[in-house]
């Protein structure tokens, strides 16, 4: 039986005095039975400092740890219960592969036959069976990764851990590791911690997602949300690629009556609905995905632009548009629609795909004006 | 490749293992030479006039055997304190977070800088005030004084380089510290061990200063002690000495002999 995992005012600071780091602020999340919660944001952002506190790694300077009903905050790792997947794998160079998977299980003093019996059992899962008399050096990137989930899962660990288990592959072998864990958190009753910097790897994986920046937990959701309706500014930058577009607006009132996002001259209308968010707002920050702008010929009512630079995706194609102001929009556009550099522009956005953020905190207001 | 570009450094090799060997070599030959037949002309590079008296006096007529059974105490002691300590020092001073760690680290690094002699007179009066001149635990200690601090320089720098999630590894898998250290730690760290215990040894068999200050009572001589009395008391048998100086490079070789191999391997597996 799994359990769930609640961190309460978690805090870390490391050294002291002025020159001390704060890498997590007062952190409180529970995170379900079974879940597949994933820590993601750009290095420093205390993701794997937290990890390392679930797994008893690290002394938090203040708040606790619920496995459950249990306050694990004083437990050493060793009773814990947990099983952890490191970001350098950390094999032991000197034993072998099923030395290895079977450590946990000696050191919890089980029978040579039935250690041997459930090694083989975690390798056959793994297709690792016959690596078995191998040293770790002896094995490819990806099977010393699986050696060490196998290490980690053999004992049927309440709660899983992984320290960006995948940052040491290659992109091939990434996104191949990516569907086994998948298979694996559907096979395995372990809570599984997953803490990545790799946006794609926590969109496709998760159930829940918390963005982390500076220490701070910004939006705790799943990967859908977090996409659609991103918390503030720094998640919506953050999450997709190519990165969302930030461009400064003005809020200005209809000739007619009602509100409009003034976007580089551009007027886009907004429903009633919103009015409220924007109250009292001369000045917003609009968010569009590059998937939502649309390249149009130049005309009197759009925006208007100039290709700059295009980057070929495969599929798709990046263009990055320059506007007579000076601001850089990314489009992404379908292959084929073969515009020159240099070529004039108008780009077309629905107001469903328009984000809006405050400007001085970067909280989101609306997500689409329609 | 032309014939110069193979064989040129072959001979250059082999003009240097000359230079080294030829030493051992009359050493050796040396020791199996008669008393009579040493300083008859011809001297000659061959010799087949093989005989054993020289070693047969040294151990039988001597006190060699003493000696080299209070060196070889001295030394076995030495490695085994140095390797313990050296050992837990280094890894507490990768793993462990203490006010003034680095002072420490540095200043054991400095006081391997004075020269032994300096170290001599004082420790004389210390183990005469603790009566341990004439004891093993004295020489040992004596040695240990001098090789330790660049021992646990040596291990510090080699825990460093066993990554700490090695063991955080270990404990997620519920090894305790201790187990974490002896199963994870110790067999990464290996070549390091295996460093301090040749150089630890090493300093010990070779040692003259301390044990010639410390151990004034002939029981307790130690060989390079030993040797020294034999040239002046008997005149010089070289002979003997040379048979002395051949039995007194086994262990030295023996033990390099067999650990360079786990040397290279650590290297190997390291690298």
């Amino acid at each position: 039986m799994a359990f769930s995992v609640r961190l309460e005012g978690l805090d870390k600071r490391f050294g002291r005095g002025g020159r001390s780091v704060h890498a997590v602020r007062d952190l409180s999340l529970e995170i379900g039975e079974r879940e597949f919660f994933t820590f993601v944001g750009p290095s420093g952002c205390g993701k794997t400092t937290t990890l390392r506190m679930i797994a008893g790694l690290e002394t938090p300077t203040a708040g606790r740890i619920w496995f459950g009903d249990t306050d694990v905050t004083a437990l050493p790792p060793q009773k814990r219960d947990i099983a952890m997947v490191f970001q350098d794998i950390a094999l032991f160079p000197y034993m072998t592969v099923r030395q290895n998977i079977g450590y946990p299980l000696r050191i919890a003093g089980l029978a040579r036959a039935r250690v041997d019996e459930k090694v083989e059992k975690v390798a056959a899962t793994l297709g690792l069976t016959d690596k078995l008399a191998m040293k770790p050096g002896q094995l490819s990137g990806g099977q010393q990764q699986r050696v060490a989930i196998g290490r980690a899962i053999i004992k049927e660990p309440k709660v899983l851990l992984m320290d960006e288990p995948l940052s040491a592959l290659d992109a091939r072998l990434r996104v191949e590791m990516r569907t086994e864990i998948l298979r694996l958190h559907r096979e395995i009753s372990a809570t599984i911690i997953y803490v990545t910097h790799d946006q794609v790897e926590a969109m496709t994986m998760s159930t829940r997602v918390a963005v982390m920046d500076q220490g701070r937990a910004l939006q705790i959701a799943p990967p859908r949300v977090i996409f659609l309706r991103p918390a503030d500014k720094t998640v919506a930058t953050f999450i997709g690629t190519p990165a969302m577009n930030i461009i400064p607006a003005a809020v200005v009132t209809k000739p007619a009556g009602g509100l409009a996002i003034d976007l580089l001259g551009w007027q886009i209308p907004v429903a009633p609905r919103h009015y409220a968010a924007l109250k009292g707002l001369k000045r917003v920050e609009v968010g569009i995905r590059p998937q939502a702008v649309r390249l149009v010929p130049p005309g009197p009512d759009r925006l208007a632009g100039r290709v700059f630079l295009r980057e070929p995706l495969g599929l798709e194609d990046e263009v990055l548009v320059e506007t007579a102001d000076g601001i850089g929009v990314r489009v992404v556009t379908a292959t084929g629609e073969e515009i020159p550099e240099r070529a004039a522009v108008g780009l077309e956005v629905a107001p469903p795909d328009v984000l809006l953020f405050q400007p001085q905190t970067g909280v989101g207001l609306c997500y689409g004006i329609d | 490749m032309n014939r110069v570009q193979v064989y040129g450094p072959l001979a250059l090799l082999l003009v240097v293992l000359v230079l080294v060997a030829f030493p051992f070599y009359w050493m050796v030959l040396t020791s199996f030479t008669p008393r009579e037949a040493l300083f008859r002309p011809p001297y000659k590079f061959f010799r087949l006039d093989f005989s054993l008296d020289n070693y047969r006096e040294l151990l039988f007529a001597t006190e060699f055997v003493r000696y080299f059974a209070n060196s070889l105490i001295a030394a076995v002691g030495a490695i085994v304190l140095n390797v313990v300590a050296a050992t837990l020092a280094g890894y507490g001073l990768t793993r462990f977070a203490f006010p003034g760690k680095k002072t420490f680290a540095f200043g054991t690094l400095f006081s391997y800088m004075f020269p032994p002699m300096l170290m001599a007179i004082p420790l004389y009066i210390l183990f005469s005030a603790l009566q341990m001149r004439n004891t093993y635990t004295g020489l040992i200690l004596a040695h240990m004084a001098i090789s330790l601090p660049l021992n646990i320089w040596l291990m510090w720098q080699y825990f460093q380089i066993v990554p700490q999630s090695l063991e955080e590894a270990a404990w997620v898998s519920g090894a305790s510290r201790l187990r974490a250290l002896r199963q994870v730690c110790l067999p990464s760290a290996r070549p390091g061990i295996l460093s301090v215990a040749i150089f630890s040894f090493a300093l010990s068999w070779n040692d003259f200063t301390f044990a010639f200050l410390l151990q004034t009572d002939r029981k307790m001589f130690t060989l390079p002690v030993g040797l020294a009395n034999f040239v002046e008391q008997t005149g010089v048998h070289w002979g003997m000495v040379m048979a002395a100086a051949v039995l007194v490079s086994v262990p030295t070789f023996l033990l390099v002999f067999f650990l360079q191999r786990y040397l290279l391997s650590g290297l190997r597996t390291a690298g």
